[in-house]
């Protein structure tokens, strides 16, 4: 261990426990993107006893999302669903809250629908639930069930149960067979009763038979009418058709106009002219034609349309921010500021131009010794040239939580780590620059802390090898806005009329 | 009376004093801090000694810790049949509460002591008087250094004893107890959340500072010889280490 | 030089200094002798800041360093070098690293620099080659005169001495005061010294101040305080208890 130095054995130590810090990090965080990348989805229960927020969202036993939110919304259990970017629903998928395990955890359980069905677009709603099978409301009712077959049960026993239970059912049974016996009896008494009615229903039946000879005569004259109106049916018939036949011979005006051989050219001309133009156009003759058969019109129409698409995408991801930042340097008690354009096409990529207003300037060192009388003095003249502002250009890609950038760092080459926490509020930063062979390059380390929008905090260190005494803590605030902060605040100032 | 006040106004003032000396103590390292120069030399050095050299005591400490844990849960657990949950327990209570605490102990028995006992008798043999004279002040030289390097060296120490404790308490758990080592580990995975070992870093960054501040401080008021260094060493431990536990408290209140 | 004002200091209810009044001069080696726990060091440290008096004014060129705040008393102490009772040697240093320190603190020179100067440093107080070795390897004298290389590092224009011969064998007492005479000559610094050492005192003071009580009762050249008519002057640097 003795060729190690101190900073190389803490090093180690640091690296090795970082990544173990890691390592468990991604372990048990796994999900924790969540909380940046993901789309949400709302669904509404009946209820949600026992949901929890943060409990995961399952498709198939597999992690999809995990439960944000939990409202209530007109009466209905309202809950909100991060879901995994890449997990897509279609409309007809549906939710249902599910138990796990012996504790009994609820977890929200999606079954997707199927593929033919529109997808969900992100924010949109789950329309579908099962409702819970709530394993408390089914004891219950299954505990009335039960309530209710005892007491049936027991109002049985009470009712055939003992001595008097036995004598009422004797009873009944005794009952019976008397009603029986009464029920014989009355039947053969009446026997001759029952033999009137049946004969009283034949003479009915004899009387309605001479009701019908009767009238005979009346039905007979209703057939006749309906024969006459028939016939004047058909006198009606022969007119229509005596009207299409003069039609036919070209008699009366409509019959010219369908009769005249001329009309029928006309007609047959212009439609022999309107299958020219569609000919034409077919074969790719005329602007139009050429426009609408020539493939490269289609493909650059295409093109035109997709290019629209990507436009109005890129609009959404495209933003501008405008920063500015000043940090108190303790060691030369003097302000150093920043006013930083950042340019986003992508939500992981930004270009960085960069003002930098520094107090202390740029230093240059030299040093001459003298040697007086055999006494070596030494002397180090020290140049600052305060051409005051600096430049800044910088690429930066950010990998996850991670961000490299890269590029001129205040006039100088260096390259820069961004790591980002807490939904991007704390950044820590570490850069390097100014690899001057003379002099130990410039580092630097700041943590930036978003407490409200536009607004942060920044502190660190500066130059903290510095061999010049340059090194310094910093602390200091900035203020960022995007171009949509400043689109809004554009329209929103009141004009003078 | 008069005499019964004052023997219990006696500790009450003695405490308020302390108390308050050790908050402006703090508050000057806070202030030497941010002035240069920034002594990276002996804040690297200072972690070696509370970093590097506190690894062995703190891991074996960690390990058996995690494996008693295992050890324990697994008797209660298996009374319910809730065996599965062993691994869950050994993380959670290490991530949480027993990683920062042991580690925070063990740094206090081995940094925390010889901060004091270092620190005392350079102040009883003038050596802090020594920096004065040269200009040189002494919170920066030797309180600044040794602060930073507890504050970030025990919770890199915690992140180790963590690890380390939840491998013992899966030997213990998957090895001699015979637990499903997948189900093991899932429920490990989805019990714990990365939360539960950020706040448990934030609680050890905390007993760092806690444990460097009493140190330091005890050896940087330590008057009266030799005893008196064997004497602030011997209170910086017990003080620091009561502290740990009572923020320990108040800290994981707030956070959980 | 140095020029205490009404200098008052008390520790605990118990009087130290009592608004003393005393002139160190410059480039002369002044003695202040008196009894031992009477306040001598505590004196010494007023000098240099370590002691801020209870009232009273203490000028060092001219400035009052009573009233300074931490960066500009720390400005003025780059004009002193110290040397403590038991040298107060950083342990965890080795003597070559103790010289140097000063210079590693207050000069931008190349390492490879600071560590010549701190062997010519050793060299000038009688050492050779002991750079690499730890404070604890060395005897009493020995530290003493590492602790005097360390005090003269940045050529200081004052030089504190806290009672130098105390614990040290009659022959190494002799090495230590020839040392310090030797030292203010070739750097022509205003030397103060402590001491309760009679004889040595008279071999290499050209300043002699009595502290009694917390006030000087007698300041002059050694002639002079040899024959003062003050009892109190004369048991002392006779021996005699009172």
């Amino acid at each position: 261990m003795e060729k190690f130095s101190n900073e190389a054995k803490v090093g180690i130590l640091v690296v090795i426990s970082i990544i173990l810090l890691g390592y468990m990090a991604m372990r048990v965080g796994k999900f924790s993107f969540t909380k940046e990348a993901g789309y949400t989805l709302v669904v509404y229960f009946d209820s949600v006893a026992g949901l929890a927020l943060d409990v995961p969202v399952e498709i198939a036993g597999v992690e999809v999302g995990r439960v944000r939110n939990i409202a209530l919304e007109a009466n209905r259990a309202m809950v909100t669903l991060m879901m995994r970017p890449d997990i897509q629903l279609t409309k007809d998928a549906k939710a249902i809250i599910r138990t796990k395990g012996i504790l009994g955890d609820k977890y929200v359980e999606l079954i997707p629908g199927s593929d033919a069905a529109p997808l969900i677009e992100p924010g949109g709603r789950i329309t579908q639930t099962i409702p819970t099978t709530d394993i408390d409301s089914l004891l219950n009712v299954l505990g009335s069930v039960a309530q209710d077959i005892k007491s049936l049960s027991q109002s049985l026993s009470n009712v055939l149960g003992g001595e008097e239970g036995e004598r009422s059912m004797r009873q009944i049974v005794d009952n019976v067979q008397e009603m029986a016996q009464t029920l014989n009896d009355i039947v053969q008494k009446n026997n001759e009763d029952i033999s009137t009615i049946v004969g009283n229903f034949t003479i009915f039946s004899e009387r309605l038979k001479e009701i019908g000879n009767a009238n005979t005569d009346d039905i007979r004259s209703i057939v006749d009418n309906v024969r006459k109106a028939s016939e004047h049916l058909e006198t009606l018939i022969t007119g229509l058709h005596e009207i299409t036949v003069k039609v036919n011979e070209g008699k009366g005006s409509i019959g010219q106009l369908i009769n005249d051989d001329q009309t029928v050219k006309n007609l047959n001309e212009a439609l022999a002219s309107l299958k020219g133009v569609t000919e034409k156009i077919n074969k790719g003759e005329g602007s139009i034609g050429k426009l609408v058969n020539d493939d490269q019109t289609v493909d650059n129409l295409n093109d035109a349309l997709t290019g629209i698409n990507d436009y109005i995408k890129k609009q959404d991801t495209y933003r501008t921010f405008l920063d500015y930042r000043g940090e108190y340097l303790f060691g030369s008690e003097e302000a150093k500021s920043y006013l930083s354009l950042r340019i986003q096409p992508r939500e992981d990529k930004y270009y960085l131009l960069q003002v930098v207003d520094d107090p202390r300037g740029k230093k240059s060192t030299t040093e001459y010794t003298r040697t007086l009388d055999g006494v070596t003095s030494h002397e180090q003249i020290v140049e600052i040239e305060k051409d005051e502002l600096k430049f800044s250009a910088q690429i930066s890609k950010r990998y996850y939580d991670i961000a490299f950038r890269g590029g001129l760092f205040e006039s100088t080459g260096g390259v820069g780590v961004d790591y980002y926490m807490y939904n991007d509020r704390l950044t820590f930063s570490l850069e390097a620059f100014d690899f001057d062979a003379d002099t130990n390059p410039h580092l630097k380390f700041k943590a930036d802390y978003t407490p409200f929008q536009h607004i942060y905090l920044t502190a660190g260190f500066d130059d903290f090898i510095s061999e010049e005494g340059d090194e310094s803590f910093f602390i200091g605030a900035g203020i960022s806005f995007s171009d949509e902060d400043i689109k809004t605040l554009l329209f929103n100032v009141p004009i003078p009329k | 009376m008069i005499y019964f006040l004052e023997l219990a106004g006696r500790p009450i003032k003695l405490f308020v004093e302390e108390s308050g000396k050790i908050v402006l103590l703090f508050l000057s390292a806070l202030t030497w801090l941010v002035r240069p120069p920034l002594r990276l030399r002996l804040i690297a050095k200072q972690m070696e000694f509370v970093g590097v050299q506190s690894l062995s005591v703190v891991m074996i400490t960690a390990a058996f810790a995690g494996m008693v844990l295992a050890l324990q849960t697994y008797y209660g657990f298996r009374m319910f049949g809730g065996e599965s949950l062993v691994g869950a327990t050994v993380a959670l209570s290490l991530t949480r509460e027993l990683g920062p605490v042991f580690t925070a102990l063990m740094v206090t028995g081995r940094a925390g002591s010889a901060m004091a006992a270092e620190l005392g008798t350079m102040k009883v043999t003038e050596q802090v008087d020594a920096l004065y004279t040269m200009s040189v002040n002494p919170v920066q030289y030797l309180i600044v250094p040794r602060i930073l390097a507890a504050v970030l060296m025990v919770p890199i120490l915690t992140i180790l004893a963590d690890f380390i404790g939840i491998v013992g308490g899966y030997f213990v758990g998957v090895h001699l107890l015979g637990i499903n080592s997948g189900i093991f580990m899932a429920r490990i995975v989805e019990f714990v959340e990365m939360d539960d070992i950020t706040n448990g870093l934030i609680k050890s960054a905390f007993f760092g500072l806690i444990l460097s501040l009493i140190g330091t401080f005890k050896g940087f008021y330590t008057t009266g010889g030799a005893e008196g260094v064997g004497k602030a060493t011997t209170e910086a431990v017990v003080y620091a280490s009561v502290s740990i536990l009572i923020s320990d408290y108040i800290l994981t209140a707030l956070m959980f | 030089m140095i020029r205490l004002e009404q200098v008052s200091k008390a520790f605990k209810g118990q009087i130290v200094l009592d608004h003393l009044d005393l002139e160190i001069e410059k480039g002369k080696i002044t003695v202040i002798i008196g009894q031992s726990g009477g306040g001598k060091s505590v004196l010494l440290k007023h000098m240099i800041g370590l002691i801020r008096p209870d009232s009273g004014h203490i000028y060092v060129n001219g400035i009052d360093i009573v009233s300074l705040d931490d960066k500009k008393l720390n400005d003025i102490r780059k004009k002193f070098g110290m040397l403590f009772q038991a040298a107060a040697l950083f342990d965890s240093m080795n003597v070559g690293e103790n010289v140097a320190f000063p210079l590693i603190e207050h000069t931008r020179l190349p390492r490879k620099e600071i560590m010549k100067i701190a062997e010519e440093k050793l060299l000038r107080v009688g050492l050779k080659n002991v750079s690499h070795k730890m404070p604890s390897e060395l005897s009493g004298g020995m530290r003493k005169r590492v602790g005097l290389a360390r005090a003269i590092a940045l050529d200081p224009e004052i030089i504190l001495f806290d009672e130098p011969t105390t614990g040290l064998d009659p022959v190494m007492c002799d090495a230590i005061d020839r040392l310090i005479v030797e030292t203010q000559k070739q750097t022509e610094a205003t030397c103060v010294i402590i001491s309760h050492d009679i004889p040595s005192t008279f071999k290499i003071a050209n300043k002699i101040a009595m502290l009694y009580q917390g006030k000087i009762i007698e300041m002059g050249t050694p002639d002079e305080v040899r024959s003062s008519t003050n009892p109190v002057v004369q048991n002392f640097i006779e021996g005699k208890s009172t």
